[in-house]
């Protein structure tokens, strides 16, 4: 054991330092044009676009301590806009269960950012009991072609997406998880209708998918018929380790000390206040012993082991924090924090503070809500019994 | 010892629950909350009909004679429809100043129309460096021949937007922070030199940024005694919390309830969620939490209503910083087992919760009323 950076590990990241600093957004450029030459440029440094991806399919192949130090640094810069959806969460599952063709026809565009994708899983009737999803896939019968129908809900971003990913019943005649099957088909056809779901701070970034008749090729289908339920549950491994942003965490909390050594109390701050100050301190001891989680998890990742049982609380207590750094980030706005106007009222950072305390509340809900997550610990960690 | 309303306590609960039943579904509150002055005219009338404004004012003063616990009563079931009209801008801040401070010359210009709605008030207290004192007082009135000259800027000033009258408190002695030297002012709205900033607030309602440039206003204004305007801001303030606490406790039993309803009728593994253990123990703790919530509330406004202000000063930031805290608990409980449909406009939920966010900041926060308690 030993916590020390290497010297090659510290030339690492000065290299990465170097990198984004040169690579900087610089005001008035064409946001789009940046953001795919950004992506270009760190293929180019070998793989550092797509930093989790193996190395077979072009990863950097780095070590722990080095996906660490990536972490850290791209807390604190802004890094182009991306989503999670086909770089984390479909790719890995094309390279686990994908045939060669499909992998060359789907993950260059992953890759290059060409090609945004959602994540058609829940439904009206499947959220955390996802296995008893309904839309309903029938193969054509000359085998070329299925026909889905059906209701997707709480799709993120289907409204800009070009294509989805998407779990469709094939056959419902034994246990819910069997007769799933896994399927790839573009948004931008006939038979698909998107209704905007609009959430508690006025966003809109979910919607509802209405899919009517849409016919797709049975190339599109990834793996075996019926047997998606274990590629998605690979695939939901994937999106919950994505999710913990401790890293950003503890950039998200130094921020909120500064802001709240801006509120004066007299001659002092709201961080001088006892109250304030013991729950900021709080998250502080949580956050670094979270931080040693999230290292331990990589660490027993890269050495080819089966997540560790402390990756699993990874996603609970990462999204965890990042709701009670929010929540302070309100009380710290004071009443200001209330203004929902266009123009800022009170402290420059009350404003932006309830969105984003309000849009948190979901991370507890997506990805596995908390409470159906802490049974799948109590089952696969503790190797307890279902309980109810 | 009798927790129970009296028969005209109940005939009042009976008739606010009534409107609030009759008019205040999600989709016309939404309606409302989007118009253009963000409430109805109409429901300020018919509430003045009921007789609701009269409540607080003594019999001598035109009104009802009534205390504390009837504006409890009115401000539950005004959280438990999250009511959009300006009740408690206008009747418990503002013309709890008024009943306190005025002579019996401003009560008798102003009174009445605020008894039948005809006019509407807002208090000016707030200023951004002060957080939650009262007594942190930038804003100055300096006399000037017979009348005061007012300069200043105060903050999130509830329904300035459509009140006839603004009350603002302002330095006309001591330093910045002294209890003494604070003097309360009566301003039209639509006197020269006001300069509203209106906008949204995030629970659906409205509130200002509220500018005094060299406003003057004739000595006659004086609302009360000259540097002795903190105590009666005290006590208002006191009465604030208690019906904004009694509007909390209603918009709690609301998520409760409405979270116990779902989770029987949502169907998840083949179970209603609320077969699941660990959501009916969640649903639990947010029951004992309200109950907790309303005996407080109860307390302190018994204590209030008996004139036992050092009493009740204690409790009153016992029940403020409960509110906070367990208004957050529920709220964000009752998303939490909405799962995916909680965070969604589209479900009521969502719109309490954002009350009780923005209830603990108003006039101290869990935290700042605990340390009130604790010194
Ligand atoms: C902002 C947002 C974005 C999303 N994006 C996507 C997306 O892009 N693609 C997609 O497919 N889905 C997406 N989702 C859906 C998300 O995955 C579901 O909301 C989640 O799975 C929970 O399902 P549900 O909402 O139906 O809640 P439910 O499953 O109805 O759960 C409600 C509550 O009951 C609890 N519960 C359920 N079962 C149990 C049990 N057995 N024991 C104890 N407690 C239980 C849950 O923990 C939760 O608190 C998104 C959701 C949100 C809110």
């Amino acid at each position: 054991m030993d916590i020390e950076l290497s010297t090659e590990d510290l030339a690492f990241r000065d290299e990465v330092r170097a990198f984004f600093s040169e690579n900087e957004y610089k005001p008035g450029e064409d946001y789009n044009q940046w953001r795919l030459d950004w992506f270009a440029k760190a293929r180019e440094k070998g793989g550092w676009d797509i930093p989790k991806w193996p190395t077979d399919f072009g990863g950097p192949g780095w070590s722990p301590t080095q996906h660490y130090i990536w972490e850290q640094e791209t807390a604190v810069v802004n890094l182009p806009w991306d989503m999670p959806f086909g770089i984390g969460m479909l790719a890995p599952v094309l390279m686990a269960y994908g045939n060669k063709e499909q992998q060359e026809r789907f993950l260059p565009d992953i890759r290059a950012r060409k090609v945004n994708w959602c994540q058609g899983y829940s439904e009206p009737g499947a959220g955390s009991d996802l296995a008893a999803l309904k839309t309903k896939a029938v193969l054509s019968e000359d085998g070329s072609h299925y026909t889905v129908n059906g209701t997707k809900m709480w799709t993120t971003m289907a409204q800009i997406a070009d294509w989805i990913f998407c779990l469709t019943r094939t056959d419902d005649s034994g246990i819910k998880q069997q007769g799933i099957t896994f399927l790839l088909f573009p948004m931008n056809q006939q038979g698909i209708e998107i209704k905007p779901i609009i959430t508690l701070g006025g966003a809109h970034t979910i919607n509802t998918v209405f899919i009517t008749d849409v016919k797709v090729p049975v190339e599109n289908r990834i793996g075996e018929e019926g047997k998606a339920w274990t590629y998605a549950k690979g695939l939901l491994q994937h999106e919950r380790t994505g999710l913990a942003g401790i890293s950003r965490s503890i950039i998200a909390l130094e921020k909120l000390k500064n802001q709240a050594g801006t509120v004066k109390r007299g001659n002092a701050t709201l961080m001088d206040e006892p109250g304030f100050r013991a729950k900021v301190a709080e998250l502080e001891v949580d956050l670094m012993a979270a931080e040693f989680t999230e290292l331990r998890s990589l660490a027993s990742a890269s050495a080819g082991a089966a997540p560790g049982p402390e990756s699993s609380i990874l996603k609970l207590k990462g999204t965890e924090i990042q709701q009670r750094i929010q929540k302070l980030t309100v009380e710290a706005g004071g009443i200001y924090s209330a203004a929902w106007g266009a123009k800022p009222v009170g402290p420059s950072f009350a404003k932006g503070g309830m969105g984003g305390y309000l849009a948190s509340r979901a991370y507890t809900i997506y990805g596995g809500a908390s409470e159906v997550q802490k049974d799948v610990i109590a089952k696969n960690v503790l190797g307890l019994k279902r309980s109810r | 010892m009798n927790f129970e309303l009296s028969d005209e306590q109940q005939l009042l609960q009976d008739s606010v629950a009534r409107f609030v039943s009759d008019n205040y579904d999600l989709e016309s509150r939404t309606k409302l909350v989007a118009g253009k002055s963000g409430f109805s005219k109409e429901h300020w009338s018919t509430m003045a009909e009921l007789g609701w404004f009269s409540l607080p004012f003594t019999e001598a003063d035109g009104g009802f004679g009534g205390n504390q616990i009837d504006t409890m009563v009115v401000m539950e079931q005004i959280g438990k429809g999250l009511v959009v009209e300006p009740f408690y801008a206008s009747v418990v801040l503002g013309g709890g100043i008024l009943r306190r401070a005025a002579n019996q010359d401003q009560k008798t210009a102003l009174l009445p129309g605020v008894i039948d709605g005809s006019r509407q008030l807002a208090l000016a207290y707030a200023e951004e460096q002060a957080r939650f004192d009262l007594h942190d007082v930038t804003t100055t009135a300096r006399p000037d021949n017979g009348a005061f000259v007012i300069n200043g800027h105060k903050s999130m000033v509830a329904n300035a937007e459509t009140a006839t009258q603004i009350i603002v408190s302002a330095r006309t002695s001591g330093g910045q922070i002294d209890e003494n030297g604070i003097s309360l002012f009566l301003v039209d709205a639509d006197a020269e030199g006001v300069k509203l900033e209106n906008f949204p607030t995030v629970d659906g309602l409205r509130a200002s940024e509220v500018t005094f440039k060299d406003v003057s206003v004739d000595a006659s204004n004086l609302l009360g005694e000259l540097d002795g305007g903190f105590s009666v801001l005290n006590e208002t303030a006191n009465d604030a919390i208690l019906a904004l606490s009694a509007e909390a406790v209603g918009a709690m039993e609301v998520l409760y309830k409405d979270t116990v309803d779902y989770t029987q009728e949502r169907e998840q593994f083949d179970h209603p969620l609320s077969d699941f253990q660990v959501l009916q123990h969640r649903m639990v703790e947010m029951f004992m939490e309200y109950e907790q919530c309303r005996s407080l509330l109860y307390r302190a406004t018994l204590e209030a209503a008996q004139g036992d202000s050092a009493t009740a000063q204690r409790t009153i930031h016992a029940l403020k910083h409960m509110v906070g805290k367990v208004g957050s608990f529920i709220g964000e409980s009752a998303v939490q087992l909405h799962g995916g449909m909680g965070m969604t406009e589209e479900l009521r939920i969502g719109h309490y919760f954002k009350r009780l966010v923005v209830i603990d900041a108003q006039f101290g926060n869990a935290d700042y009323h605990l340390q009130k308690f604790a010194a």
